[in-house]
């Protein structure tokens, strides 16, 4: 056999005249669709859209989260106006005391986006440090006053305050480390000042439930939010109750909780036990699409 | 990474460089033009998803190659393609001695027709064959040694003639 026989013979076989052209056609319709659908390295772009949505779902749970502490909040001080605060001077103690004890276990995740919360037992001498149970929080010009959220509304001085006074009841966000004692505040949220005479309540004492359904009971009346499973009975009450509250739509509180749901709500029990009945649930909406 | 621009280009370059150099390999494999065209596509495909980055034209050819022979393996495994009874290949329209080496060389197993294809046609050395292969060279020199062997017992040949690069 001689040496180019094979080559040659390989180099005369026939092939479709059109193939580089049709090859090329075919890839770019594959290339198109791909751009369609999403870049062709689809797994990572498809990982960034899940963040996004995530993102933006989470925010969205907070801002309403926040609007919901809010309109708690000044149903709560409305109440206590004409609550037991003539009866004797023991009566703030026990008002307090509730308080007191939620604030050693904060809110299911509130602590990740608000770290911030309780009332005001000192102010320093130039007005821009307070301290909030044995935190000092420092305002500076970085930090922001109000939520900045898209869908949030626009704070109203009754509910965010300029002057931060002893008494007032602030919550807020830092990303400083919060066990060091002193930290300056990225976000001030609220910075209400107390119902006159009343000894101050700390808002997140009505909200200890608060994030995403990651499981529901069978029966549908349980669900599961963080590590805390929840418990609906007859005797849990819907909606934010109060002089100022909205009637809550069917958005925001939706009748079934499911998995992925956003709630939130308060119960009167231990919340470290790991199962509580609702005492009020005040949102149960569905992510965003 | 290429931007859409620099892909096309790259992908249309390498169209024009090898896509006969590809499917000549899908055809030794398969021994079908229709099916080695197929794979041939499917090759530049995986070229436009992957966005494979290479040091250097060799390194391009290489990395095509040793996809078209992968891909031909898969489509040998296939259920449909072992199923099948295709009509041989009409290579009738070749010069007469040209037919009788190529019908000698794929009617060897294809342990030794893929190895031969690459030296001889494609001139690779052992080294090259080697890598393409993930095989060692000493076992691609035997491939190649036993290949011809076989090669000159179909066709005769000299005895000092050999398939040399």
């Amino acid at each position: 056999m001689k040496r180019s026989v094979y080559k040659s013979a390989m180099s005369h076989l026939k092939t479709s005249e059109d193939f580089n052209e049709a090859t090329y056609e075919k890839l770019m319709r594959e290339m198109a669709k791909s751009e369609q659908n999403g870049p062709i390295d689809q797994t990572q772009s498809k990982e960034m859209v899940k963040m996004e949505k995530a993102k933006k779902k989470t925010m969205t749970g907070w801002t309403v989260g926040v609007a919901a502490c809010a309109v708690l909040a000044v149903g709560i001080f409305a109440l206590n106006q004409n609550g037991p605060a003539k009866d004797s001077v023991a009566s703030p103690s026990a008002t307090a005391q509730p308080s007191s004890v939620v604030s050693e276990r904060p809110p299911i995740l509130g602590k990740v986006q608000v770290n911030i919360d309780g009332v005001i037992s000192e102010v320093s001498a130039d007005g821009k440090s307070f301290k909030v149970g044995d935190l000092w929080v420092e305002i500076t010009d970085q930090t922001k006053l109000g939520s900045n959220e898209p869908t949030a509304t626009a704070p109203s001085e009754e509910l965010l305050q300029k002057e931060f006074k002893v008494g007032n009841i602030v919550s807020g966000f830092t990303s400083q480390d919060v066990s060091s004692g002193r930290v300056t505040a990225d976000v001030i949220y609220n910075n209400m000042a107390p119902a006159k005479e009343e000894a101050p309540i700390k808002g997140k004492a009505m909200v200890n439930i608060d994030g995403v359904i990651s499981e529901v009971s069978a029966d549908g009346k349980s669900f599961k939010v963080g590590d805390l499973w929840v418990t609906i009975t007859p005797d849990t009450a819907m909606g934010i109750d109060g002089p100022t509250a909205a009637e809550p739509s069917e958005e925001l509180l939706q009748k079934e909780f499911k998995v992925g749901n956003i709630v939130s709500g308060y119960t009167s029990e231990d919340v470290s036990t790991g199962k509580v009945d609702a005492t009020r649930i005040y949102n149960n909406m569905a992510p965003q699409q | 990474m290429y931007n859409s621009f620099e892909l096309n280009e790259s992908v249309r370059r390498a169209l024009d460089r090898y896509s006969q150099s590809l499917i000549k390999i899908a055809f030794a494999y398969l021994k079908n033009m229709a099916d080695a065209e197929e794979v041939a596509q499917d090759v530049f495909l995986a070229y436009l998803q992957k966005r494979p980055v290479f040091e250097n034209n060799e390194h391009e050819k290489a990395w095509l190659i040793r996809t078209t022979i992968n891909k031909s393996k898969n489509m040998l495994k296939a259920g449909w393609f072992r199923s099948r009874n295709p009509v041989p290949e009409n290579l009738s329209y070749l010069p007469r001695e040209e037919n009788e080496v190529l019908q000698a060389v794929l009617a060897l197993d294809k342990k030794y027709r893929i190895p031969i294809h690459l030296h001889y046609y494609e001139g690779y050395s052992i080294q090259e064959i080697a890598d393409i292969l993930q095989a060692k060279p000493a076992t691609v020199g035997t491939w190649l040694a036993r290949g011809r062997m076989l090669l000159k017992e179909k066709i005769g040949g000299a005895e000092d003639e050999a398939f040399s690069i």
